[in-house]
């Protein structure tokens, strides 16, 4: 029985029985596929929506059939669904049908709908309705990243024609109805978002009566209403994992799970004082990578050997440049640029503790082979502007700088941001290659993943032998969860809510 | 004492005017894109142009703040980007979370601090005078987040007394009051010292001024001596202090909401800030500022009603 309100000094606050609390990293600001903007929200959309397919959770991103019985590629612009019959829309908008799923995809790549995410869909065309329950996909041109990014992520939920259209078209953080497992109930603004278990779901009854997803950008927060009872789950930073594991709170467990953000040293090859490939590539070298993970992740991250992480498609075994680097070949690189020692050199940072650390490692191996670092610290905010070329000159400025960004479930997303197109948005390296651009496209249109993998091999050798990059690691994201509940989590550490059983649950 | 009401009131509105203006250019100062940061990589240059043009802020900065105060006018904050909901709902939702916060920890604070002061100022030199001095000392010193993440740390991780996180469920007021508990404390300690220093200090001046010593010559108890005559005088300058502090609170309350993971309008305006999201930042700040000045206003009208010497100062214009 909850003890919520109770009013008991010396009673935990914690309300747990048949309720589900957990920490959500910031709040939500909508829940409509065409302008969410972070998996906070996807979080909170794929428990109560269906798509066709969704993602297992056993740390792959392998999927399995959610709203579809049956799906399968005819070729490489055509895709055929087919629905399970029955599956409701809650508040009376009736069965899901075919229909549904083309309103659904085609208001994401409709040009009035203006969607925030609509690159995700592609080349999709449109969808073409064979009867109550089945469809076709077809796209303009082959794309490799459709089933895990457009049909499985979150831009591919299926809603309600006649739900959204009697809202107006959208919606932000008020859906017009659930089909999931969960119901959306209600939202509080920097508060919580209530789901309940949905009546009309005729999958795999949900074990928790209420989810609640509590928005608390701050991790110490998060950690300190965990020991104080009031969540069951939560994603906590990497300097309290050590700690809580020397002194667990009561009946719980960590995992420390992989996470799918990419963090890397980026170089500004358009700065006079690196357009040298020798400069950079002595930076390179001088890095220790081992030490900086072990420092700022202490030591619960592997080095990353490229933006693509383990267990995708076109993940490197090794990167070219050795963990720890080469100091030796670092001087020696210095020495033969002509370079006059101590370079001064200035590294911009965004104001996240964790990269800090990172870069503060950074300095000292570099400050080692003559290289002095000064560090500037910006907001995140400002951080993101630096590279901007149509903000004003600063991108000029820019000289070595640490960045990071979280993937989605195909590689092609986390290489997209380095091609010639990106010179200016996100390309702050200014890395340009017209091998890297045509390796980019040919591999985003080619679905047999043994052609495709070397082709991002290759793409990420490129970068390397830029000297513009020095890969850090894809981090990690350690979740923290009483042994009441059976956790489940997608391959990139999120929360899947949906999946979310109680500990003595039978499956 | 209306003329005296009028002439600050509009004195309270041009402090407001310059304040929010003064914000306006401020945050149009600091670097940062709002379309980059709020739309995220995905979004196209045509989106986030369009995003701009909705915005206002492909507008110069004087026709962004003339349509800001228009809208005021008309009572319209303008929507929030991200949500698509009226900034003025989004504000006057968060603002009873801080209001009540604010109002809980100058209350408890003044009742605390008030009779604190006073009794040190009539057993001066006493134990209690010296003890509460060296605590009223240790309270100012200490700051806020300190004392919030200590007592979160004690009263909600370790002894599990209190809540450590949110506001409590709506509509159960029991709740409620027991997730305002730390937070009021955490917000209101440090002005526990400040204003039992302040009464003790007024008293001691109050009790040796010549009416004072009148009215004691009259052979009045001393009970009423120091609570009708010394303290009514002596409380003036707390008043003051009292209406900046909540004006201070408000923007204070901030770390007590972060901490306590409590909703508000600190927290809103934090979070607006990070994200440059413009109108909800206007729409904060001048909730806040309206509060400050609205606070010190009204300090100043009970100022002058418990010293009749003020209004008749201001009336004359003296």
């Amino acid at each position: 029985m909850g003890l919520a309100g109770s009013g008991i000094p010396g009673v935990s606050w914690a309300v747990h029985g048949n309720t589900l609390h957990i920490r959500n990293y910031q709040d939500v600001s909508s829940l409509d596929s065409v302008s969410s903007l972070s998996a906070a929200e996807g979080i909170i959309s794929a428990a109560i929506s269906q798509n066709l397919l969704q993602f297992k959770s056993n740390g792959t991103w392998d999927t399995r059939f959610d709203a579809a019985e049956a799906f399968e590629q005819i070729d490489d612009t055509h895709y055929r669904f087919r629905l399970k019959p029955g599956q409701m829309f809650s508040n009376g908008y009736g069965e899901m049908t075919a229909d549904d799923v083309k309103f659904s995809f085609e208001r994401m790549v409709d040009p009035a709908m203006k969607a925030i995410n609509r690159p995700d869909m592609g080349p999709l065309s449109h969808v073409e309705v064979h009867d109550r329950y089945s469809g076709t996909f077809v796209l303009h041109t082959p794309y490799a990243a459709f089933i895990p990014v457009a049909v499985a992520g979150p831009t591919g939920e299926i809603l309600s024609r006649e739900a959204v259209t009697a809202v107006g078209g959208r919606f932000t953080t008020d859906p017009p109805c659930s089909s999931g497992p969960y119901l959306f109930k209600s939202w509080q603004v920097q508060r919580k978002t209530v789901l309940v278990r949905n009546p009309q779901w005729n999958g795999r009854k949900p074990d928790f009566e209420e989810i609640h997803v509590y928005a608390m950008p701050d991790p110490k927060t998060a950690e300190m209403a965990f020991e104080a009872g009031e969540l069951d789950c939560a994603w906590i930073s990497v300097e309290t994992v050590a700690p809580f594991k020397n002194d667990m709170p009561d009946n719980s467990s960590i995992h420390v799970l992989p996470s799918g953000r990419n963090y890397w040293l980026g170089m500004n090859q358009e700065n006079p004082a690196l357009a040298d490939i020798r400069i950079r590539r002595a930076i390179q070298y001088a890095i220790d990578v081992e030490a900086v993970v072990e420092a700022a992740w202490f030591g619960l991250a592997k080095v990353s050997t490229g933006p693509i992480p383990e267990g995708m498609t076109g993940h490197r075994d090794s990167a070219m440049i050795p963990p720890r680097g080469n100091p030796e070949k670092a001087k020696q690189l210095l020495a033969e640029a002509g370079v006059k020692l101590p370079l001064r050199l200035r590294l911009d940072v965004n104001s996240d503790s964790l990269e800090l650390t990172a870069v503060q490692v950074m300095q000292w191996s570099l400050r080692k082979v003559g290289i002095e670092v000064e560090i500037h610290t910006q907001d995140n905010s400002t951080f993101l502007t630096i590279g901007r070329e149509d903000l004003g000159d600063r991108w000029r400025d820019v000289q070595l700088f640490m960045q990071s960004f979280t993937g989605l479930a195909d590689p092609y997303y986390s290489l997209t941001w380095f091609t010639s197109a990106q010179l200016g948005l996100w390309n702050w390296e200014r890395f340009s290659n017209e091998e890297f651009d045509r390796l980019s496209d040919q591999a985003l249109a080619t679905t047999d993943e043994a052609e495709r993998s070397p082709m991002y091999h290759r793409m990420q050798d490129l970068m390397e032998e830029s000297g513009c990059y020095r890969f850090i690691t894809n981090g990690v994201m350690p979740q923290i969860y009483r042994n009441t509940i059976k956790p489940a989590f997608r391959a990139d550490g999120y929360a899947m809510l949906r999946e979310m059983r109680t500990a003595d649950s039978r499956s | 004492m209306l003329r005296f009401i009028v002439r600050r009131g509009l004195l309270s509105l041009l402090i407001l005017l310059l304040a929010v203006s003064l914000m306006f250019g401020m945050i149009h100062m600091v670097p940062g894109d709002p379309a980059t940061v709020m739309l995220g990589p995905k979004a196209t240059p045509e989106i986030k142009a369009e995003f701009s043009r909705r915005m206002g802020l492909d507008q110069p900065l004087p026709v962004q703040l003339g349509r800001f105060y228009a809208g005021l006018v008309r009572g319209d904050l303008g929507v929030d980007p991200f949500t698509d909901r009226e900034v003025t709902v989004i504000v006057w939702e968060q603002l009873p979370y801080t209001l009540v916060l604010v109002l809980a920890a100058i209350g408890g604070a003044s009742l605390l601090g008030i009779p604190l002061g006073c009794f040190s100022a009539i057993r001066r030199n006493s134990l209690l005078d010296r003890l509460t001095a060296v605590m009223s000392v240790a309270f100012i010193a200490i700051p806020s987040f300190v004392v919030a993440l200590y007592l979160l740390l004690w009263l909600a991780v370790k002894w599990r007394w209190f809540p450590a996180m949110g506001a409590g469920e709506a509509g159960d007021y029991v709740d409620q009051a027991y997730h305002l508990v730390l937070p009021a404390i955490a917000l209101g300690l440090g002005w526990v010292g400040y204003i039992a220093r302040l009464v003790r200090a007024s008293m001691l001046e109050v009790m040796e001024e010549n009416h004072i010593r009148t009215v004691r010559a009259f052979g009045l108890p001393e009970r009423t001596v120091i609570v009708h005559y010394a303290l009514r005088i002596a409380l003036l300058p707390t008043v003051t202090i009292l209406g900046l502090g909540i004006g201070t609170m408000l923007s204070g309350a901030l770390f007590a909401e972060i901490v306590f993971s409590r909703p508000g309008i600190g927290k809103l305006l934090y979070e607006a800030v990070l994200t440059r999201n413009y109108p909800i930042v206007m729409g904060s700040v001048l909730v806040t500022t309206g509060f400050f000045v609205l606070s010190t206003l009204a300090s100043d009208i009970i100022n002058a009603l418990l010293d009749p010497r003020l209004r008749e100062r201001q009336g004359t214009g003296k």
